[in-house]
């Protein structure tokens, strides 16, 4: 018999993360989310200016290309399983 | 330009010691991963030395790449930006310094442990109970210096990365002690049908619980850091984090569809697998929003183009994953090459691109010098961009021409000769993957010891 300790599992899971949740609930954790947004920004204001080189940009293509080629694959993958279904 | 941040100036000394870990043992792991390939193309490879023969490199490979690259790549970034996150200090520099030591204890235990065939037999599941029971130290060790940083922090939001990476540590140490059933030390296993529940139970939670949060909670610091934009919406991230929670924990039998396990178990995972849609695009266009408009930022920062790129890998893993999850496409590609070239987009191409790409980002940051080679930085992306990508064709073609053949009903040793090429190109692509892990070992161990760049934040 191994359902009740599975089932004792989950509920401690359920539990705790109901818990967790209620916990984040009462602490405002879900308030100031415009302010949640800029966290990571703060204390690094200094910006950088963006260098647009031509191998940037030869990179952007190849890169982009790589990504088309993978969605060509799945494409020709599922249209030749499709064609090839019994 | 000088410096401005980090006015008390940390040492981030645990964040370092975890950045080269990562880096050590993504490439004896990929090491290993060449060892596993050779065997694959010529069984007699190595003239079989008992101690390094497939069934002991498989393991040694799959359980250093999780537990020695990974893992620690994504936490080093983690052990920069929570304290960051949080305006405070990490609580304990020397005890996240303990722990990336007794890091790197148990991991040679566990292979050397797998050498002697003290395997467990289990696949994710494979390092003896010893070791088994040093990772659940170490995750507690993790646990309690992260939480405590928690608990000191001034800045009350608890922003998605920390809610990330906690929820990732937490639930992987319990789960850990679970799927590796600790209290059984001679066996580490249940018995029958139930074992195997339980381990699949663990070992997706080891992609959907361990390597999926800590990979998001990178992406959700870095990305928005290095294109200097706001997160696009912190609520819906907010969601993604408690809908991941909801829908991963239990899609694990997704790996048992054609075994004898009850068909409920089944439903729950194939019908939670297909509303991992939500967790992910919730983050995907949360993510890609924020850095709308600014690729070429991104392209200017080596360690924000690993992440973003990452993110592609994320989007094409889990669409993939949840299709492999429908029983009448798994007639076919179940039990071949088709899963192991899902692994590697997953964990190299998703986990491991975002680790590396977190490292690259956060060193400069400690370290308070440029990378030590941006040139090498560049290479190292389009060697393990062109190998996983490799990887994920060829892997794909092997599982198509297997799955097909054994749904036809052709008996394995036939179809070995025909997929005996392929195999070939795997291990010629695994080259690029294993030469980007040394020339990274290099370039980070050089940005951290003997880095000849000017003593200022870089850019
Ligand atoms: C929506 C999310 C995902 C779903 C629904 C999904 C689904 C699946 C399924 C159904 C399998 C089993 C295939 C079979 O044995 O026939 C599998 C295997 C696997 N997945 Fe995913 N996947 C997802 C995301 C990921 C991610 C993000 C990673 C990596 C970080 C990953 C890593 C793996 C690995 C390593 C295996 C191989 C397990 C083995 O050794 O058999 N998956 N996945
Ligand atoms: C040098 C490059 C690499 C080579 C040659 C290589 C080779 C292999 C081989 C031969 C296997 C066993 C497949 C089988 O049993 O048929 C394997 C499995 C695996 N590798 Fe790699 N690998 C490489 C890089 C990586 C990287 C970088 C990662 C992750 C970051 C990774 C993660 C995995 C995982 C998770 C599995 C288990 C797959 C499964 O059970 O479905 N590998 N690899």
């Amino acid at each position: 018999m191994y359902y009740p300790y599975f089932i004792t599992y989950m509920l401690a899971g359920f539990v705790i993360s109901v818990g967790v949740f209620i916990w984040a609930l009462n602490n405002g954790q879900f308030k100031e989310q415009q302010r949640a947004r800029f966290l990571p920004l703060e204390g690094e204001l200094e910006t950088q200016p963006v260098r647009g080189s031509r191998m940037g940009r030869l990179e952007t293509y190849a890169l982009f290309s790589l990504a088309c080629c993978g969605l060509l694959a799945s494409a020709a993958v599922l249209a030749f399983a499709l064609w090839r279904a019994p | 330009m000088a410096s401005s941040a980090n006015n008390d100036r940390p040492n981030h000394r645990t964040a370092r010691a975890f950045c080269l870990t990562s880096a050590f043992w993504f490439a004896a792991a990929a090491s290993f991963g060449m060892i596993g390939a050779g065997y694959l193309i010529a069984p007699d490879f190595m003239a079989n030395i008992g101690w390094l023969h497939f069934g002991k490199a498989r393991p040694m490979h799959v359980n250093l790449m999780l537990f020695g690259f990974v893992t620690p790549g994504l936490l080093a970034a983690a052990f920069y930006y929570v304290p960051k996150l949080l305006r405070t200090a990490l609580y304990s520099e020397k005890l996240g310094v303990f722990t990336a030591i007794l890091w790197n204890i148990t991991l040679p235990i566990g292979v050397v442990g797998l050498a002697q065939g003290r395997s467990q037999g289990r696949e994710y599941a494979e390092w003896p109970w010893s070791v088994d029971m040093l990772i659940v130290v170490l995750f507690a060790l993790v646990i309690f210096n992260l939480v405590m940083t928690v608990r000191r922090r001034l800045e009350p939001i608890i922003y998605v990365s920390i809610w990330y990476v906690c929820a990732a540590v937490i639930l992987t140490g319990t789960t850990y002690c679970i799927g590796n059933v600790i209290w059984k030390p001679s066996t580490g296993a249940l018995l029958g049908i139930p074992d195997a529940i339980l381990l699949w139970f663990y070992g997706h939670n080891v992609f959907g619980l361990l390597l999926t949060p800590l990979g998001l909670g990178v992406a959700y610091y870095v990305l928005p850091l290095a294109t200097r934009s706001p997160l696009y919406s912190h609520t819906l991230s907010l969601i993604g984090f408690w809908s991941l929670i909801v829908v991963y924990t239990h899609i694990g039998t997704h790996h048992l569809l054609q075994v004898p396990v009850p068909t409920w178990l089944k439903t729950i995972a194939i019908v939670d697998s297909v509303a991992m849609v939500i967790p992910v695009m919730v983050f995907l266009i949360n993510i890609w929003y924020t850095v709308q408009g600014k690729l070429g930022t991104i392209h200017a920062d080596i360690g924000a183009k690993f992440v973003f790129t990452g993110t592609i890998y994320y989007f094409f893993v889990n669409i993939q994953g949840s299709m492999m999850a429908l029983p009448q496409v798994q007639r076919v590609t179940h039990f071949n090459n088709w899963v192991v070239g899902h692994a590697h987009i997953g964990v190299l191409g998703f986990a491991g691109v975002v680790a590396i790409g977190g490292i690259y980002y956060v060193l400069p940051k400690i370290t308070g010098r440029p990378l030590y080679s941006r040139f090498l930085a560049d290479l190292q992306y389009w060697l393990l961009l062109i190998g996983v990508t490799g990887f994920a064709v060829v892997l794909t073609i092997v599982g198509l021409i297997q799955g097909n053949a054994w749904l036809n009903g052709e008996t394995v040793y036939r179809v070995l000769p025909e997929i005996h090429l392929y195999y070939i190109l795997r291990a010629s692509l695994g080259v690029f993957i294993i030469s980007g892990a040394y020339i990274g070992l290099y370039n980070i161990f050089r940005t951290l010891y003997f880095n000849p760049g000017a003593a200022t934040a870089c850019e």
